[in-house]
C-alpha cells in the first residue's frame, strides 16, 4: 500500500469508511482548520466524545490527530507508542459466510415512494434481501410519498405489491411482519420544505428506536424533474452531514441522469453542492445484471481470452440491445426520450466500457470506473457529417411481432401522430485507443424487434491463409457471443473437420449457458445494487464523469438530429431487425449483423 | 459379448416441465466396455442430436456435465438414497455420476450397472440437457478394487467430486485408491458411528493436500454460524470478541449409561473448533471428559451445567489469556448430537458480554447480554438445509475452503490424540 493510499485509506475510515479521492485531499497545512474542508462540518451534537489529550490542538505538520505524518510519527505508531489512524475493525467469523461483510444499520428513505418503480423493483429487492438475512437488524425503511397514508396504510399497500412482483411467492407471513415493523410513511411534498424538517425529527426518532446508528440511505425513486428540488432540501436541512462517530449518508439517484449534456452536468453540480461524489451512487439497472457483471469476470478472470482481445485479432464488435415490446404505457416519457436517450446514452454505452476497457488495476469502485470513463474519452465525439455517415434512426410502423399483430409507434397512446421521435439507433463508433485502433463497435437498440435479445458479439479476424482450398466451404471466422438476456450464456464458434474422408471444414458452436450449469435463482439487479449501496461499493454505479462522457457522444447525434430535415417515418416495420439503412451501415463495410 | 440386455430408448419427446428429470434412456451392461458403448450409443441417437425446426420440432439437448461425481454407497438402500437425491440435482448440477455399491465380497467377481441418461429442460423454451447416471453393483473383488470401475469411467478434464455417505473407510486401500482420484470429498461426520471422533481425526489428516473436503456436519451449521457472527457485526459488541474467555456447547443426547460416548459429538465440535480458527486460538488442553462418566440427566432450568458432565478443553490466546471450552450434552428428543445451545462469554476491561444462540425449527434466536443487561434479542429465519441442499453446495464449492480447513483441523485437534495413539 503506498503512503498516499495510506493518507487516503486513513481518511476514509476519518470519514465512516466513505471513499476519499486524491482530489479530495490538500496538501499538508500548518492550518488544521484548513484540512479537508470538503469533509462536512460536524454539528456539535455530532461531536464524538474526545479525550482531553486528543481534545488538544493537533501539532503543526499534521493533518488531524490520528493520521501521523512525518517519519516520526509513522515510526512511532508503528511501534504502538503513538496512536495511529484508526483502522476499522473487522469481523473475523465473517470470513467464508454468505456476506464477508454486513451492512451498517441504516434507515432506507425512500422518495417516490407510492410509485411505481417503488412497488415493482425497490421494495420487492430489499424485502428479498431482508427474508435471506441481508440487511442489519437494526433497518428501517421511511417512505415518502403524496398520498395520505398512513404507516399501516402504506404497509398494506406495499404488502399488495409484494403479492405481485416478489420473485419469491408466497410472502412468508412471519417475515412480513418483522418487515413491515420497520417500515414508516411520512406524507409530504417534496417542495415543501417542511417535509424535510419533519423528516429530520423523524430520523432522528428511528435512530433511537431501532438503533439505525445514523446511517441514511436516500433513494431517489421519483420523477427525475424532482431530483435536484429533494437534494437541495436535503442540504437544507443538514440530512446530507456525515458524522464523525458514524452516521454515513448516501444518496441514490435513478437514471436519466439529464436529458442531455447540459442538463446532466447541471444535475450533477446540483447533486454536487449538497452531496460529496463518494456519497452519491447512480443507478443503471444494467449493470447490476449478472451477465453483465459476469463480463468483468470472463475477460479479467480468464487467462485466454484477454490476449486476443485487441485490434489485432478482433475484427469488430457488435452490440445489440433489442427488445420485443413497444412503448408500453410510457408512450408520454418515450416521446420525450427516444432511443438514443433510453438505450445508447446508458446501457449501450455502458456494455461498450465493460467490453472495451483495460484490465484495471484493483476490483474497486475507483479503478473500474477510471477505466471505464477512458474508454468513454476515447470515442470521438461526432459532427452533423459523421452523424450523417455512421448513425441510423429508425421509428417502426405496424407489423407482426411474436405472431402478434401489432400498430405502428405513432398510433400508440399518448405518442404525437407525426412523432419524430426514434425507437430504433445504430451507430458505427471507433474507440481511438492503443488496443481499439481501427476495430469498429457497431450498436443498435430498438423496439418492436423480432425477439427480445442483448447481446456482444466479439468477431475475430479471418485465419491469415486459408489452408484448406478444397473445402466446399470456407471456414467461417471465429466468433465469442456473450449473451447478457435472455439464454445468458456465452457462445464460441469455431471451425471443425466434418466427418469424411476429404477436408470439408464447417462453423460449429462451442455453447454455454447459464441455466445449464447453475440453476441456483440469479439476484436480481437491484437487490444486488441496493445491497452495494447499503455496503458503499460504489463499482456498479455510474459515477458523475461517466455520465457526462456519455452525453458527450450521444448529444451530438441528438443535435445533429434536430438540425437535420424531418426523417421518413416509420422506416421499419414492428417485428423487423430495423430499417435498411440500418444493415447498410454494415454492408458498406462488407459486413452484416449478427443473426440473432 | 458384454451381456447387454440392449438399450431402452424413451419416446422421442420433448422433456417434461421445466426442471423435471425425464428418464430418456436406460439400459444395463455388466463390463466397463458395455458401459461406454451405451454411453456412446445414447448420444449418437437422432432424437438426442435434433435439431430447433426439425420435424420432431425438439429442441438440440446438450451433453452436459460440469463435474464426475463418484458416489460410495455401503448397501443398496444407501445407494438407491443418494441416487433419489442425485435426480434432484440432476438439473441443477448435470453430471456424469458414478454410483458404487460393492457387495459380497467374497464371492466371485461380477459387475452389474444400470446406465441411465435424464434430460430437462432447464426452463421453458431453453434448450433441454442432458447427464447421465450409472449405478453399478460390484461383488467380489471388483467390490474392493472400486478404482479400477472409477476410472475408465471418469470423463477427462472434469473435476471429480467422491461423496461418501454413512461410513468411509479412511485408510483402507479402497479408500486411498478412490480419495487420490478425487478433488473433492462429500462426507457427513454427524452420521459416524460413537463419537465420530476416529474419522474426525482421519478426515483432518486428509486436508493437508490438495483435496477439498466438504463435511455436512460443518455446512449444516452456516445458521448457527451466521448468527453468531451477527452479535459481533455490532460495533460495540466487536471489541470483545478478542476477549473471549469462555465457549459453551449444549448438545443432546438420549441418555443411558454410555450416553456420552455413543453420541456423535461432532457437531458440537464444529463450533468451538470454527470459532477457534478464525480467532486464531491455541489449543492448550484437548478435550477430556469433565468428570466420572455416568447417566446424563435432564437439565433442571435455569441451572448450570452439572458438575462432571460433559467434556472440557482448554485455548488460549496467543497474546496471553485462557478460553475455557465446555461440550456438554442433555437429554433431548432431539437426533443425537443435534446442537442445542451455543454460548459465549467475554470480559473486557471489566464489563462482562454473554450472547446465546439457539435454535428451533426454522428459526434461529441470539441474545446478548452485557453486565447481565439484555443489550440485543434477534429471531432470524433460517431454514434448516436438507441434505439435497447440502450435497448440492458441496458440489457447487470451487476449490479449497480455507475456513472449513481451519475448522476441521482444529476439531480434530480438540479431540485430541487417537485413544489407540502411541503419544
Amino acid at each position: 500500500m503506498g503512503y498516499e493510499a495510506k493518507v487516503l485509506a486513513a481518511l476514509r475510515n476519518e470519514f465512516g469508511g466513505h471513499a476519499i479521492t486524491s482530489e479530495q485531499v490538500r496538501p499538508m497545512t500548518d492550518d488544521a482548520s484548513a484540512v479537508a474542508a470538503d469533509a462536512p462540518a460536524p454539528s456539535p451534537t455530532d461531536a464524538p466524545e474526545v479525550s482531553g489529550e486528543a481534545k488538544a490542538a493537533p501539532r503543526p505538520g499534521r493533518f488531524a490527530d490520528d493520521v501521523p505524518l512525518t517519519a516520526r510519527d509513522l515510526r512511532l505508531a508503528r511501534l504502538g507508542k503513538r496512536r495511529a489512524a484508526g483502522k476499522p475493525l473487522e469481523n473475523p467469523l465473517r470470513e467464508g459466510l454468505r456476506l464477508e461483510r454486513v451492512p451498517d444499520p441504516a434507515t432506507f428513505v425512500l422518495f417516490g415512494a407510492t410509485g411505481d418503480l417503488a412497488h415493482r423493483k425497490v421494495v420487492p429487492a430489499l424485502f428479498q434481501l431482508w427474508r435471506t438475512n441481508l440487511l442489519p437488524h437494526e433497518f428501517a425503511i421511511v417512505g415518502i410519498g403524496r398520498r395520505p397514508y398512513t404507516d399501516d396504510a402504506f404497509r398494506t399497500e406495499l404488502r399488495a405489491s409484494l403479492d405481485e412482483f416478489s420473485r419469491v411467492l408466497p410472502i412468508e407471513t412471519a417475515v412480513w411482519d418483522e418487515f413491515a415493523g420497520r417500515i414508516r410513511y411520512q406524507l409530504g411534498s417534496f417542495d415543501d420544505p417542511a417535509l424535510y424538517d419533519e423528516l429530520v425529527v423523524r430520523l432522528d426518532d428511528l435512530d433511537r428506536e431501532r438503533g439505525t446508528a445514523g446511517n441514511r440511505l436516500y433513494y431517489l425513486a421519483t420523477q427525475p424533474s424532482a431530483f435536484a428540488e429533494i437534494i437541495a432540501n436535503l442540504g437544507r436541512v443538514g440530512l446530507d452531514h456525515e458524522q464523525h462517530a458514524g452516521g454515513w449518508r448516501r444518496i441514490v439517484v435513478e437514471k436519466p441522469f439529464g436529458r442531455d449534456l447540459t442538463s446532466a452536468i447541471r444535475l450533477n453540480r446540483e447533486v454536487g453542492k449538497v452531496f460529496r461524489e463518494s456519497q452519491v451512487y447512480r443507478i443503471d439497472h444494467y449493470l447490476g445484471k449478472e451477465t453483465v457483471r459476469n463480463i468483468l469476470v470472463f475477460r479479467f478472470g480468464n487467462g485466454i481470452f484477454e490476449p486476443i482481445w485487441h485490434r489485432r485479432y478482433v475484427d469488430h464488435v457488435q452490440i445489440t440491445v433489442a427488445e420485443s415490446i413497444g412503448v408500453e404505457k410510457r408512450g408520454a416519457f418515450y416521446e420525450e426520450a427516444g432511443a438514443s436517450r433510453d438505450f445508447l446514452q446508458n446501457h449501450l454505452m455502458q456494455l461498450l466500457s465493460l467490453v472495451a476497457m483495460e484490465p484495471p488495476a484493483t476490483f474497486d469502485a475507483e479503478a473500474l470506473r477510471d477505466e471505464k470513463v477512458k474508454v468513454l474519452r476515447a470515442i470521438e465525439p461526432m459532427n452533423p457529417d459523421s452523424v450523417a455517415a455512421n448513425v441510423v434512426r429508425g421509428q417502426y410502423g405496424p407489423g407482426w411481432v411474436t405472431a402478434g399483430q401489432v400498430g405502428g409507434y405513432r398510433s400508440e397512446a399518448q405518442v404525437d401522430p407525426e412523432s419524430e421521435t426514434e425507437t430504433y439507433v445504430a451507430a458505427h463508433l471507433f474507440v481511438d485507443d492503443w488496443r481499439w485502433a481501427g476495430v469498429p463497435f457497431y450498436l443498435r437498440a430498438g423496439k418492436r424487434l423480432p425477439k427480445r435479445a442483448t447481446e456482444i458479439a466479439i468477431q475475430f479476424k479471418q485465419v491469415p491463409h486459408a489452408l484448406f482450398k478444397d473445402s466446399s466451404v470456407d471456414p467461417e471466422a471465429n466468433l465469442l457471443a456473450l449473451r447478457i438476456q435472455p439464454d445468458e450464456g456465452i457462445l464460441l464458434r469455431f471451425a471443425a473437420k466434418v466427418p469424411g474422408l476429404g477436408v470439408d471444414v464447417r462453423a460449429v458452436n462451442m455453447d454455454f449457458t447459464y441455466g445449464s450449469a447453475f440453476s441456483m435463482d440469479s439476484p436480481d439487479a437491484y437487490e444486488t445494487l441496493i445491497l452495494d449501496a447499503l455496503l458503499g461499493d460504489a463499482s456498479l454505479f455510474t459515477r458523475a464523469d461517466e455520465v457526462e462522457k456519455a452525453w458527450a457522444i450521444v448529444n451530438p447525434i441528438i443535435d445533429a438530429w434536430a438540425d437535420a430535415p424531418a426523417p421518413e417515418f416509420p422506416n421499419y416495420a414492428a417485428g423487423s431487425w430495423g430499417p435498411a439503412e440500418s444493415d447498410a451501415l454494415l454492408a458498406r463495410d462488407g459486413r452484416r449483423w449478427r443473426r440473432i | 459379448m458384454d451381456g447387454r440386455p440392449g438399450g431402452e430408448v424413451a419416446p422421442p419427446a420433448i422433456a417434461g416441465a421445466p426442471g423435471d428429470p425425464e428418464l430418456r434412456w436406460s439400459s444395463q451392461a455388466t463390463t466397463i466396455a458395455g458401459i461406454e458403448h451405451d454411453l456412446a450409443t445414447f448420444w449418437a441417437l437422432p432424437q438426442v442430436n435434433a435439431v430447433v425446426g426439425a420435424p420432431s420440432d425438439r429442441v438440440i439437448a446438450a451433453r452436459t456435465s460440469v463435474l464426475n461425481l463418484v458416489v460410495v454407497a455401503r448397501s443398496p438402500e444407501l445407494g438407491e438414497r443418494a441416487a433419489s437425491m442425485l435426480s434432484m440435482l440432476t438439473g441443477r448440477h448435470p453430471s456424469r455420476t458414478l454410483i458404487l455399491v460393492p457387495t459380497d465380497p467374497d464371492g466371485p467377481d461380477w459387475l452389474r450397472a444400470q446406465v441411465k441418461a435424464y434430460c430437462m429442460v432447464p426452463r421453458a423454451g431453453a434448450p433441454e440437457t442432458c447427464a447421465e447416471q450409472i449405478y453399478a453393483t460390484a461383488g467380489g473383488s471388483s467390490g474392493r478394487h472400486l478404482g479400477a470401475i472409477v476410472a475408465p469411467l471418469l470423463v477427462h478434464d472434469l473435476p471429480v467430486t467422491l461423496w461418501w455417505p454413512d461410513e468411509p473407510p479412511f485408510g483402507t486401500a479402497v479408500a486411498r485408491d478412490l480419495i487420490g482420484m478425487a478433488d473433492r470429498l462429500v462426507v457427513d461426520g454427524s452420521s459416524w458411528a460413537g463419537d465420530g471422533l476416529d474419522r474426525l481425526r482421519a478426515l483432518a489428516a486428509l486436508g493437508g493436500g490438495s483435496l477439498a473436503i466438504s463435511d455436512f456436519a460443518l455446512m449444516r451449521q452456516a445458521r448457527w454460524r451466521e448468527a453468531v457472527a451477527s452479535v459481533f457485526d455490532r460495533p460495540e459488541f466487536l471489541p470483545y470478541l478478542r476477549s473471549l474467555r469462555r465457549v459453551a456447547v449444549t448438545y443432546g443426547t438420549h441418555g443411558g449409561p454410555d450416553a456420552e460416548a455413543r453420541t456423535n459429538i461432532v457437531k458440537p465440535i464444529y463450533h468451538v473448533a470454527w470459532l477457534a480458527s478464525r480467532l486464531g486460538l491455541r489449543l492448550v488442553r484437548p478435550l477430556e471428559r469433565a468428570g466420572r462418566p455416568g447417566p446424563v440427566r435432564r437439565p433442571t432450568p435455569g441451572a448450570g451445567p452439572e458438575p462432571g458432565r460433559g467434556m472440557r478443553a482448554l485455548l488460549a490466546w496467543e497474546r496471553g489469556g485462557e478460553v475455557e471450552v465446555v461440550i456438554r450434552p442433555v437429554i433431548s428428543g432431539m437426533p443425537g448430537g443435534t446442537t442445542l445451545r451455543v454460548e459465549i462469554l467475554a470480559e473486557r476491561r471489566g464489563t462482562e458480554l454473554r450472547a446465546e444462540v439457539t435454535a428451533e425449527a426454522e428459526r434461529v434466536h441470539v441474545r446478548v447480554w452485557e453486565d447481565g443487561v439484555e443489550a440485543l434479542e434477534r429471531p432470524f429465519v433460517a431454514p434448516r438445509l436438507t441434505d439435497v441442499d447440502l450435497l448440492a453446495q458441496a458440489i457447487e464449492a470451487g476449490g479449497r475452503d480455507l475456513v472449513a480447513n481451519g475448522a476441521t483441523s482444529m476439531a480434530a485437534a480438540l479431540a485430541g490424540p487417537d485413544a489407540g495413539d502411541p503419544a
